[in-house]
């Protein structure tokens, strides 16, 4: 009795070592983040507004350009594999091979994967000759594995697969039974598809093209190898701001565009949370 | 119905070829010694050789760099196992809210991109503890953080499947205090999980490149970032193994799964 309130506290004294990392090595530098973004100093203007204008606001403008596109196609190519998958279900190991190097590939990036599309896109790549081969001229077009298509290109190796991660387990929560009830009330494939299966899926699809926008926008390893650092992303114009600190004078600029990032990615992040939740919703 | 399949065999097919081309590519810049110029179909099968991948494995650079990814790995993994295993375990047992809490923060690091965390952390740790900045096994932390949202998710997928309690109260009845409960009793019950935590890891280890990059720091991924100037055949080669290492890596932890087989007595 006597022991009580004491003891109640010693059995939550447990959880106090993984908080106090996550406080110092998670919460900590990115309170950091914002408070350096803030701090004004010599400068004209807050750095948190300057780097909402000119060229600033174009690395932004542009990040979130290449990460929609590639969120956008993602969506749609992922989407179409996981019905496939489904679809095909009868084929015995198609899902679990094709599932399988969909999460090797979800988590591929950074510099191997700048390599092999470098190998397979780049003026001297594989797949650029054997187009040429067939009169489909690239390079002539004016496609470069650095500029924005070819991010974009890049990007979707990471972004289809994860798109049919998250779609297939919501395939997979469509009823048979649902598309039996519409059939015998006479609704036609279509219908079904209008009315009953896409309403259910609208939360993980919204939720999926959320989650891989944030997905492009913190990509930073795969852009810097592309271009041997000297892209306009604005990860990469966030470092190159920090090393040319004393050249530009805008000590803080670098943090405010990552306090920025952190803005963006947490808005994102949490409307994913809020759609998965709902589309879960329909499969107890 | 027939008809219909073809178009799904078709949209399958499209996505094979995107995702093997590139791969495919990186192999034969790899290992070939014919530059894309001079191919054609009657050379492709001459002329390929694993020289640039063995020269590459012989680099003093590359030894730096692969033991420092490797211990960074191994650490990572390691301590990740030391501070979610307990906790867990504590939150199942005591707390359904603070399990729901702890769940909540696992996804906190895909709030905050790694090139703001390691800024932060830079920032935050130069002045105070500059120990975290120089020492090149002071970025494990950031790199546990990294690597969250995947080992919490199959760690609590071990433990859901457990029925923790009469595991946890057998133990203590017999006297076991709660370090030889967790260690001896839980821990080897949901290795499943534990060696799927631990591949995740390092797959995430080994592929890092913003944070090494920003603390300096010559992991593998740098290391390639250099090597692809000055001997890009042996680069392209040495990346492709390493993709095909976490290739690997999480194809086992696919297979290792939740937990074995025959311990699922709650959902």
């Amino acid at each position: 009795m006597v022991a009580g309130p004491s003891k109640r506290r010693a059995r939550h004294l447990v959880f106090l070592p993984y908080f106090v990392f996550l406080a110092l090595f998670l919460i900590w530098p990115a309170t950091f983040v914002f408070v350096r973004a803030f701090q004004q100093g010599d400068a004209s203007r807050n750095p948190m507004i300057e780097a909402m204008t000119g060229q600033f606001r174009g690395a932004f403008v542009y990040s979130l350009q290449i990460s929609l596109s590639s969120a956008a196609i993602g969506l749609v190519v992922g989407s179409l594999v996981a019905v496939a998958i489904v679809r095909l279900d009868h084929v015995r190991a198609l899902r679990s091979t094709v599932v399988g190097y969909s999460s090797v590939a979800a988590n591929m990036g950074g510099i191997p994967l700048a390599f092999a599309f470098i190998a397979a896109f780049g003026m001297q790549g594989l797949a650029t000759r054997l187009l040429r081969e067939v009169n489909i001229d690239l390079i002539g077009w004016g496609f470069r594995i650095t500029d924005f298509w070819g991010i974009v290109l890049v990007y979707l190796y990471f972004q289809i697969p994860l798109m049919t991660l998250v779609l297939v387990p919501a395939l997979d929560g469509l009823r048979r039974t649902w598309q039996e009830a519409a059939q015998s009330l006479g609704a036609s494939s279509a219908q079904y598809w209008r009315f009953v299966a896409l309403p259910i899926l609208t939360p993980a699809l919204l939720g999926g093209f959320l989650l891989l926008i944030a997905n492009a926008f913190s990509a930073y390893a795969t852009a810097y190898a592309l271009s041997s650092g000297g892209s306009r992303l604005v990860p990469v114009q966030i470092r190159f701001f920090l090393q040319g600190n004393t050249i530009t004078g805008k000590t803080n600029l670098g943090y405010a565009m990552a306090a920025w990032m952190v803005i963006v990615t947490a808005l994102l992040v949490l409307g994913f949370q809020l759609l998965v939740r709902r589309s879960e919703k329909w499969r107890s | 119905m027939r008809a219909r399949n073809a178009v799904w065999w078709l949209v399958l097919l499209v996505a094979t070829v995107f995702y093997a081309v590139p791969m495919l590519a990186m192999a034969r810049f790899a290992f070939q010694r014919i530059p894309v110029i001079k191919l054609s179909w009657g050379n492709v099968f001459d002329k390929w050789t694993a020289a640039p991948l063995v020269d590459s494995l012989r680099n003093p650079d590359f030894h730096r760099a692969g033991l420092l990814s490797l211990g960074l790995a191994v650490a990572t993994a390691a301590l990740t196992v030391l501070l979610l295993v307990p906790t867990m375990t504590f939150a199942h047992l005591r707390s359904p809210r603070m399990r729901r809490f702890i769940e909540l923060s696992s996804v906190l690091p895909f709030v905050v991109p790694a090139i703001a965390l390691v800024i932060g952390f830079a920032a935050a740790f130069r002045d105070t503890a500059p120990i975290f900045v120089r020492s090149s096994f002071g970025m494990v932390p950031l790199l546990v953080i990294t690597a969250l949202p995947f080992t919490h998710r199959t760690i609590e997928n071990g433990l859901s499947s457990l029925d923790l309690r009469t595991l946890a109260d057998a133990s203590r009845s017999l006297g076991a205090g709660w370090n030889r409960t967790i260690w001896t009793v839980i821990a080897p019950n949901i290795r499943g999980s534990i060696a799927t935590a631990s591949f995740l890891a390092l797959t995430v280890v080994l592929g890092e490149f913003t944070i090494a990059s920003l603390l300096l720091k010559n992991t593998l991924p740098l290391y390639l970032a250099y090597a692809q100037g000055q001997n890009p055949q042996g680069a392209f080669a040495v990346g492709l193994s390493l993709t095909a290492l976490s290739a690997v890596f999480i194809a086992l932890a696919n297979r290792f799964g939740g937990t074995r087989p025959g311990s699922r007595q709650q959902r």
